[in-house]
């Protein structure tokens, strides 16, 4: 089921992702566009998107995203930089489309341009490391 | 009174009375070490990833809270909002730990707030993070 138009609902594993999904994508393999719906306890006091909702949703797509890309390798997050353009309130629609930047054999240096509305909202870049397969 | 978690220290006081501080929390001011603010939560069952680790966004979450309390706290303002926000990914946290946060205030003027911080677990430390505050 799909509340979003286009869209389908991904199958979230992570209990933190679960607590604050759901999330949707839509496209082909390695170039998807991922989008949340935000809701009320996503909120602040002031009625405005928390920042640290805002950070997990990005770690929820670059991670979905670098599964996507790598045929579900096993990975974690190094790190996160993160500038904050726009608010956004419940009801609005988040879309990214994220983007590898550059592979390594251990790393995979990830960004994501977040927009509500086609307005820029969020810009993050991030690093993940790839683990050893077993 | 509620009942706060045993492990924490004394004068802890829960800072998650509403919005998503709450449906990500509960998180707790513990008492200044100086000029150092301190904050703690407890890992619960819903933080957690599925490889069996505290969830990234529930770290940066968690920072990003401290580090806005801090910048009101430290101006006066009963608002801000967060500009820019960088953190690096050092350890793991597991379930049922006790993580606490020091958030520390690199410089303010009159409109910012630059701030730094570190997660740990014990001596063990998980996180380390900055960012720019715009207080209103």
């Amino acid at each position: 089921m799909s509340a979003l138009e286009g869209y389908e609902e991904i199958r979230l594993i992570d209990p933190f992702e679960i607590h604050v999904g759901p999330a949707f994508a839509r496209g082909r393999k390695g170039a998807r566009r991922y989008a949340l719906m935000v809701r009320e306890e996503h909120c602040n006091m002031r009625g405005v998107v928390h920042g640290g909702m805002l950070m997990t949703l990005a770690d929820l797509v670059l991670g979905q995203a670098l599964w996507d890309a790598t045929d579900n390798a096993a990975c974690v997050t190094m790190n996160m930089q993160v500038q904050f353009l726009r608010s956004a309130k419940a009801g609005d629609l988040i879309e990214v489309e994220p983007e590898i930047a550059r592979r390594t054999r251990s790393l995979v240096f990830m960004r994501g341009a977040f927009t509500s509305g086609g307005e820029a909202i969020m810009t993050v870049q991030s690093a993940w490391k790839l683990l050893k397969s077993e | 009174m509620e009942s706060l978690p045993r492990c924490l220290p004394e004068g802890a006081q829960n800072i998650s009375t509403g919005g998503f501080n709450r449906f990500a929390g509960p998180f707790y001011r513990l008492p200044d070490d100086g000029e150092v603010r301190r904050f703690a939560f407890v890992v619960l069952d819903k933080h957690m990833n599925s490889a069996g680790s505290v969830h990234g966004g529930v770290l940066m979450t968690f920072a990003d809270i401290a580090m806005s309390r801090t910048s009101r706290l430290a101006t006066g303002a009963d608002r801000c909002s967060t500009v820019s926000f960088s953190c690096d990914f050092m350890a793991p946290g597991h379930l049922g730990e006790l993580l606490e946060i020091r958030v520390r205030i690199a410089r303010r003027t009159r409109t910012f707030v630059f701030l730094s911080a570190e997660i740990a677990s014990g001596e063990r430390a998980l996180m380390q993070a900055s960012g720019l505050w715009r207080i209103a």
